[in-house]
C-alpha cells in the first residue's frame, strides 16, 4: 500500500541545506497501522507529510496504492488525496465558519462524492455527534472537534489515514476515547493508518512501529 | 508611557494594525488633501468669478445718489482697493449723427479686478488693459463706432463736453447680463462725467462703488454699512444674480459631498479593520487576564496604542496630504491654466484631525473596548464572542458622530439626513435582501462544480458574506452617488450653455422692419430663436386698487418703478415652469402668466387682477398662471406674458429675438446694423464663452475631486479584503491538503468575488439611484432619470476589481506546499 525507497529531504537554510530525512525506505500494507514515533524536530510530521503527498522529497521515491506519487504534479497529488487520503490533525483544522456537518462534507464536495450531505450525517453519528451536526467548531469540545475531524477522515472512504498527533491537544481520557474510534474505524473500514505521536500508549495499539531519530528511521519490533 | 509605546510600535507588525492604519492614512490624507485642494481651488473660482464683478463687492447706489465719501474712506481704512463707477444713458453726436448711447465712467483703478479688453482701431490686435481711457479720452463699442462712422483720434460730443475716441472696446469684466444695457457702450473717465453736464437733479444714473481686498476686511466693510444697507445701498458679491453664482455654489456643494464621501469611506474601512484586530486579539488579551492583568488595565493598553497610531496616522497623513494637494494642485493649474492659490494653515485642516479622533474613537474604539471583557478561560477552548448590550448605543453614538462631522463639512442638515437616512436603510435592506438572495443561491448549489461550491461557500460563509455585500455595496453606493451627480451636474451645466446658444440678442425690431429681419438672417444661414412681441408698460393696479394703496413697500419693489417688457406668447417659453394655473390654451385671449419671485413680492395669487399702464392706455387682466424660470439662463426671460392673441395685440410693439453667430462671422454684424441701423443688437457672445470657460474648469476640479474618492473607494474594498485573507488562507490550506485542485481552488474563489461584486454592485447602484433620486431635488432642482449606463457597469467593473483583489489574496496559499501552510496555521 505504502512504498518508500531510500527517501532523502533537505530544506534550504540561508545558503546551506538542513538535511531532515536521509535514506528511509519501508512498506506498509493494506489494513495495517503504523505509529512513527521521535521527539520533537526528528522529522517525524515532514516524513508524514511526504508521505501523504502534501510537498516533493529532494530525493527517493514514494508509491501509494501503487501509483509513484513522489513525480506527480501539485494538481494530480491533490486529486490522489481527494479520493484516497484522510486526515486527522493535532489542532483539529476545522474550518470555524463551517457546521459540523459542513466541515464534513467538505472533502464529500471536493471528491464530488453524489449526496454528500446524507453521508456526512451517517458518519457524525458514527462518531456521536448526530445531536449536534449544526454546532459551530465554537461550540464543541476539543474531543468533540476531533471527532468532527474524524469523521471528516473517513469521509471519502480513504485508503489510508493519516493522523499527525491526534490525541495531542486532549486530556488523557478524550484522547483515550479518541484513540479508541480511529482504531475501530480503520479496523472497520480496512483503512491503513500512518500515525505520528509522542503518546506511547496510542503507538502500542498500531500493529508497527517506526522510530526516526536524527532524520533517520528504523522499525521496531512490537 | 515608554511600555506603550513600544507595544504600540511592536503591534504595527501585526497585519490587521497595518490595514487600519493604512485605512486611517487614506482618510486622513483623502480628506485633508481634498479639502486643502478644495480649498485652494475655491478661493481661485472666486477670485476668477470676481472678476465678473470687476472686484469683489459692489455697492450700489439706490437712488441717484453717488456714494457716500465716508464709505470710501472706511473702505481705505480697512486697506481695501476701491474704484467708482457711474453709468447713465444719453444722446452721443458726431457730425450731426446722434445716437443713444450707454455711457459707463470709470476711476483709473477700474476694474479691480479681471481686465478690459480693447483695441486701438478696428484692424488693430486686440490687447488688454487693468485700466479705462484717461482723462479726456473715450472707447467706444465697435458697433457704435460703426453706426456713427467714428473713426480713431475723431471726436465725439456728450452734453458740454467733447471728447476724443483712442479705442474700441471689446469686453468688460463686469458686462454681466443687464438687457436694460440695450444702448451700446460707450467707457469714458469718470473725472469727466461732470463737464459733460448731462447729470441734473432727477437724472437716472447709477452708482457705484467697487472694491477689492481681504476677505476678512471685506466682511468688516459689509457689517459696517449693514444700517445703510436696507435704505440706500446694495451690496452684491459674486454670488449675486449672474449667470455664475449658481454655477460656483453647485461646485461648492459637490466638492463638500465628496470630501463628506470621503469621510463615510473611511469610517467604514476603519471600523473594519479593528474588528478584524480585535478579534486577533482575543486569544493575547485572555493570557493577560490569565496572567494578571485586569480589564481595566487591559482596556487602558488597548487605548493608549489606539492614540499612539491616530497620532501616527495624523501627522504621517497630513505630511501625505500636503504633497497629495500639492500635486492636484499643480495638475489643477496646468489644466486651468493659472496658478492656484495653495494658502495652508494649520487650522484649515482641523476637520481631517477631528475626523481621525471620531474615527478612532467612535469606529475603531469599541470592538477593541470588548476586549476587556474577553473570558481568561478562552486560554484553555476557544469560546464565541458575546455580542455587548452595549453594541447598539455605540452604533447610535457613532451614527450621531457621522451625522455631526458631514454637518460640520457641508452645513445642510437635510442633506445629510437624507443621505445617512438613505445609508441606513441600505444597510438593513441589503442585510435583508442579501440573506435571502444567499438562502436562495444555496438552494441552487445542488451537485458539484465550480458555481455550485462558490455558492455554497457564500452560503456557509454567510456572516462574512453579507458584511462584505454591505460593505461593497455601500462603497459602491457612495461612488456612483458621486458619479451620478458628476454626470447630472455637468450636463445640467452644459445643457445651461449648449454650444451653439444664442449668443446675439436683437431688440427693437419695428412690425415693419420683420420680414427683412427674417428675410437678412435666413440668407445668412442664420437661425433665430422664439420671437417675442414687446410692449413696454408699468404695473399700476393690483385688483383694481393703485399699487400704492396696496402695497407699503412698493417703493422698494423695483419692477413697479420702471418699465417693465410686456410679452405674448402661444408656448410657455423654454426653461419656464407652470407652478400654479394653467398656460395658455391656444385660443386663450384673456389672463398672464406671471414669474413667481414677483407675484410672491406683489402677495398676488391666481385669479388677482393686475392692471397696466402702456403710454395713454390701461388695461388689465387676471393671472391665470404662476412660472418659475432661471434669471441666470442667459436666455430672454419675463415676468409677465400674456396671451398671444391677448391684450398687446392691439398696441404697438416692437419684436425681440435672439440668434447663434459663429465667432468668425461677426463681420455679418456690420452688414446687419448697415441694414437695419435702429435695431438694437446685444452681443453676449463674450459672456457666454467666459461662462463656458469657467464651467469647463471647474468641470476638470470636480473630475479630479471625484477621481480621488473613486481612489479611496478603491482603497477601502483592498482593505475589506485584506481583511478577510488569514481565514481565506487558512481554509484554502486546509482545502488544497484535503486535496482541492489549485484550479478549483482558484475558480471558486474568484466566482466568490465576482457574485460578491455583482450583487454588492447592482444593489449600491440601485441605492445611489435612490438616494440620487432624493438629492437632484434638493441639490440640483432637475429631473430624475434613470442610468442604464452606470447600473450595468459599475456592478461589472466591481466584480472584476474583487475578482482580481480575490485572485491576488489568494497566491500566497497557491506558491507554497500544503505542508508549510499547515505547519504557518498550527
Amino acid at each position: 500500500m505504502i512504498e518508500i525507497n531510500n527517501l532523502g529531504h533537505q530544506v534550504p537554510v540561508g545558503e546551506q541545506s538542513l538535511t531532515l530525512l536521509q535514506n528511509i525506505s519501508l512498506q506498509i500494507n493494506q489494513g495495517e497501522s503504523a505509529a512513527i514515533i521521535g521527539r520533537s524536530g526528528s522529522g517525524k510530521t515532514t516524513l508524514l507529510g511526504l508521505m501523504a503527498g502534501l510537498d516533493l522529497p529532494s530525493e527517493g521515491e514514494i508509491r501509494l496504492d501503487g501509483q509513484l506519487i513522489s513525480t506527480m504534479d501539485e494538481d494530480a497529488r491533490a486529486r490522489f488525496r481527494a479520493q484516497r487520503v484522510g486526515f486527522v490533525f493535532q489542532s483539529f483544522q476545522l474550518l470555524p465558519a463551517l457546521s459540523a456537518l459542513e466541515n464534513v462534507m467538505l472533502p464529500l464536495e471536493l471528491a464530488q462524492v453524489e449526496s454528500p450531505t446524507d453521508r456526512a450525517k451517517t458518519l457524525l453519528e458514527r462518531v456521536g455527534l448526530g445531536d449536534r451536526m449544526q454546532h459551530t467548531p465554537r461550540q464543541l469540545s476539543g474531543g468533540e472537534q476531533q471527532r468532527v475531524a474524524i469523521a471528516r477522515a473517513y469521509a471519502v472512504d480513504p485508503l489510508i489515514l493519516f493522523a499527525d498527533e491526534p490525541t495531542g491537544n486532549l486530556d488523557t481520557h478524550t484522547g483515550q476515547m479518541i484513540t479508541d474510534l480511529l482504531m475501530q474505524i480503520n479496523h472497520e473500514q480496512n483503512t491503513t493508518l500512518v500515525m505520528v505521536t509522542h503518546d506511547e500508549r496510542l503507538a502500542a495499539r498500531c500493529s508497527r512501529h517506526f522510530e526516526i531519530d536524527g532524520g533517520r528511521l528504523s522499525e521496531q519490533n512490537a | 508611557m515608554r511600555q506603550s509605546w513600544q507595544l504600540a510600535l511592536r503591534d504595527l507588525r501585526s497585519r490587521q494594525v497595518k490595514v487600519m492604519l493604512a485605512a486611517l492614512l487614506i482618510a486622513v490624507t483623502t480628506v485633508a488633501g481634498i479639502q486643502l485642494f478644495a480649498s485652494g481651488l475655491q478661493q481661485t473660482l472666486m477670485t476668477s468669478a470676481s472678476e465678473f464683478l470687476a472686484a469683489d463687492r459692489q455697492l450700489r447706489s439706490r437712488n441717484s445718489e453717488p456714494v457716500a465719501e465716508e464709505i470710501y474712506q472706511q473702505a481705505e481704512s480697512l486697506n481695501l482697493r476701491t474704484a467708482r463707477m457711474t453709468t447713465f444713458s444719453t444722446m452721443l453726436s458726431h457730425d450731426d449723427e446722434f445716437q443713444l448711447v450707454a455711457v459707463k465712467a470709470v476711476t483709473d483703478d477700474y476694474p479691480l479686478l479681471g481686465e478690459l479688453e480693447w483695441q486701438t482701431s478696428a484692424d488693430a490686435e486686440p490687447q488688454t488693459s487693468t485700466s479705462g481711457p484717461p482723462v479726456g479720452e473715450a472707447w467706444l463699442s465697435p458697433r457704435l463706432s460703426r453706426l456713427l462712422s467714428v473713426e480713431p483720434d475723431d471726436s465725439v460730443q456728450i452734453g458740454e463736453k467733447s471728447l476724443k475716441v483712442t479705442g474700441l472696446i471689446l469686453q468688460e469684466p463686469d458686462n454681466g447680463l443687464n438687457f436694460s444695457a440695450l444702448a451700446p457702450r460707450l467707457l469714458m473717465h469718470h473725472d469727466d462725467v461732470a463737464a459733460t453736464g448731462v447729470i441734473q437733479p432727477g437724472s437716472r444714473v447709477n452708482h457705484r462703488a467697487l472694491f477689492a481686498g481681504e476677505p476678512e476686511a471685506l466682511a468688516s466693510l459689509n457689517a459696517w454699512l449693514a444700517p445703510h444697507l436696507q435704505s440706500d445701498y446694495r451690496w452684491r458679491d459674486v454670488r449675486d444674480g449672474d449667470t455664475l453664482s449658481g454655477s460656483l455654489e453647485k461646485a461648492e456643494r459637490f466638492l463638500l459631498l465628496g470630501g463628506s464621501l470621503a469621510v463615510l469611506l473611511a469610517v467604514v474601512a476603519i471600523a473594519v479593520a479593528s474588528r478584524e484586530y480585535a478579534q486577533g486579539q482575543r486569544d493575547q488579551v485572555a493570557l493577560l487576564k490569565t496572567l494578571g492583568q485586569t480589564g481595566r488595565q487591559i482596556a487602558r493598553t488597548y487605548l493608549s496604542r489606539l492614540v499612539i497610531w491616530g497620532a501616527l496616522a495624523c501627522i504621517a497623513g497630513l505630511v501625505l496630504a500636503l504633497g497629495f494637494a500639492h500635486v492636484l494642485m499643480w495638475m489643477a493649474s496646468a489644466v486651468l491654466e493659472r496658478s492656484l492659490a495653495f494658502d495652508f494653515r494649520l487650522w484649515s485642516v482641523w476637520p481631517a484631525v477631528v475626523t481621525v479622533m471620531v474615527a478612532l474613537m467612535l469606529f475603531a474604539y469599541p470592538p477593541i473596548a470588548q476586549l476587556r471583557h474577553t473570558p481568561a478561560m478562552r486560554v484553555l477552548r476557544s469560546l464565541p464572542a458575546t455580542v455587548s448590550r452595549s453594541f447598539f448605543t455605540q452604533i447610535a453614538v457613532a451614527i450621531v458622530a457621522v451625522f455631526g462631522l458631514l454637518y460640520v463639512y457641508v452645513g445642510d442638515a437635510l442633506l445629510i439626513g437624507a443621505l445617512l437616512l438613505g445609508l441606513l436603510v441600505l444597510t438593513g435592506a441589503l442585510w435583508l435582501s442579501g440573506r435571502i438572495l444567499l438562502r436562495l443561491m444555496s438552494y441552487c448549489a445542488q451537485g458539484s462544480g465550480v458555481f455550485n461550491m462558490a455558492l455554497r461557500n457564500m452560503w456557509r460563509h454567510r456572516q462574512a458574506t453579507l458584511s462584505q455585500i454591505c460593505v461593497f455595496a455601500l462603497t459602491v453606493m457612495l461612488a456612483a452617488v458621486l458619479l451620478l451627480t458628476r454626470s447630472s451636474l455637468l450636463a445640467d451645466w452644459q445643457a445651461q450653455l449648449p454650444e451653439d446658444t444664442p449668443n446675439h440678442f436683437l431688440l427693437n425690431i419695428s412690425e415693419r422692419s420683420l420680414p427683412a429681419v427674417e428675410n437678412f438672417l435666413e440668407e445668412n444661414t442664420l437661425s433665430r430663436s422664439d420671437l417675442y412681441p414687446i410692449v413696454r408698460g408699468r404695473l399700476t393696479r393690483i385688483n383694481d386698487k393703485a399699487v400704492t394703496e396696496v402695497l407699503e413697500n412698493h417703493a422698494e419693489i423695483g419692477a413697479l418703478n420702471r418699465e417693465l417688457s410686456l410679452t405674448a406668447a402661444q408656448t410657455l417659453p423654454t426653461e419656464n415652469q407652470i407652478i400654479r394655473g394653467e398656460w395658455f390654451d391656444q385660443t386663450e385671449t384673456a389672463g398672464l402668466s406671471i414669474e413667481s419671485s414677483l407675484a410672491e413680492r406683489l402677495n398676488v395669487g391666481l385669479g388677482d387682477k393686475l392692471g397696466f399702464q402702456v403710454g395713454e392706455q390701461t388695461f388689465s387682466e387676471e393671472i391665470t398662471s404662476i412660472r418659475s424660470l432661471e434669471w441666470d439662463s442667459l436666455r430672454p426671460n419675463f415676468y409677465i406674458i400674456f396671451a398671444e392673441e391677448g391684450p398687446l395685440n392691439s398696441l404697438p410693439r416692437t419684436w425681440l429675438t435672439a440668434f447663434f453667430l459663429p465667432p468668425d462671422d461677426k463681420a455679418v454684424l456690420d452688414d446687419f446694423v448697415r441694414e437695419f441701423p435702429t435695431i438694437s443688437i446685444l452681443e453676449i457672445d463674450h459672456i457666454i464663452e467666459q461662462v463656458q470657460n469657467i464651467i469647463q474648469q471647474v468641470t476638470r476640479a470636480v473630475e479630479a475631486i471625484l477621481l480621488m474618492v473613486l481612489l479611496a473607494a478603491m482603497a477601502v474594498m483592498v482593505a475589506v479584503v485584506s481583511a478577510t485573507i488569514s481565514e481565506r488562507q487558512r481554509e484554502g490550506a486546509l482545502m488544497r491538503t484535503l486535496g482541492a485542485q489549485q484550479k478549483l481552488l482558484t475558480r471558486t474563489t474568484v466566482t466568490e468575488f465576482v457574485l460578491i461584486g455583482l450583487i454588492a454592485g447592482l444593489f449600491g447602484v440601485l441605492a445611489a439611484e435612490a438616494v440620487v433620486w432624493i438629492l437632484q431635488y434638493r441639490l440640483f432642482e432637475a429631473d430624475f432619470r434613470w442610468h442604464p449606463e452606470i447600473i450595468v457597469s459599475l456592478p461589472v467593473i466591481t466584480a472584476l476589481l474583487l475578482a482580481l483583489l480575490g485572485r491576488w489574496q489568494l497566491q500566497p496559499v497557491l506558491s507554497v506546499s500544503p505542508m508549510r501552510l499547515l505547519r504557518r496555521l498550527e
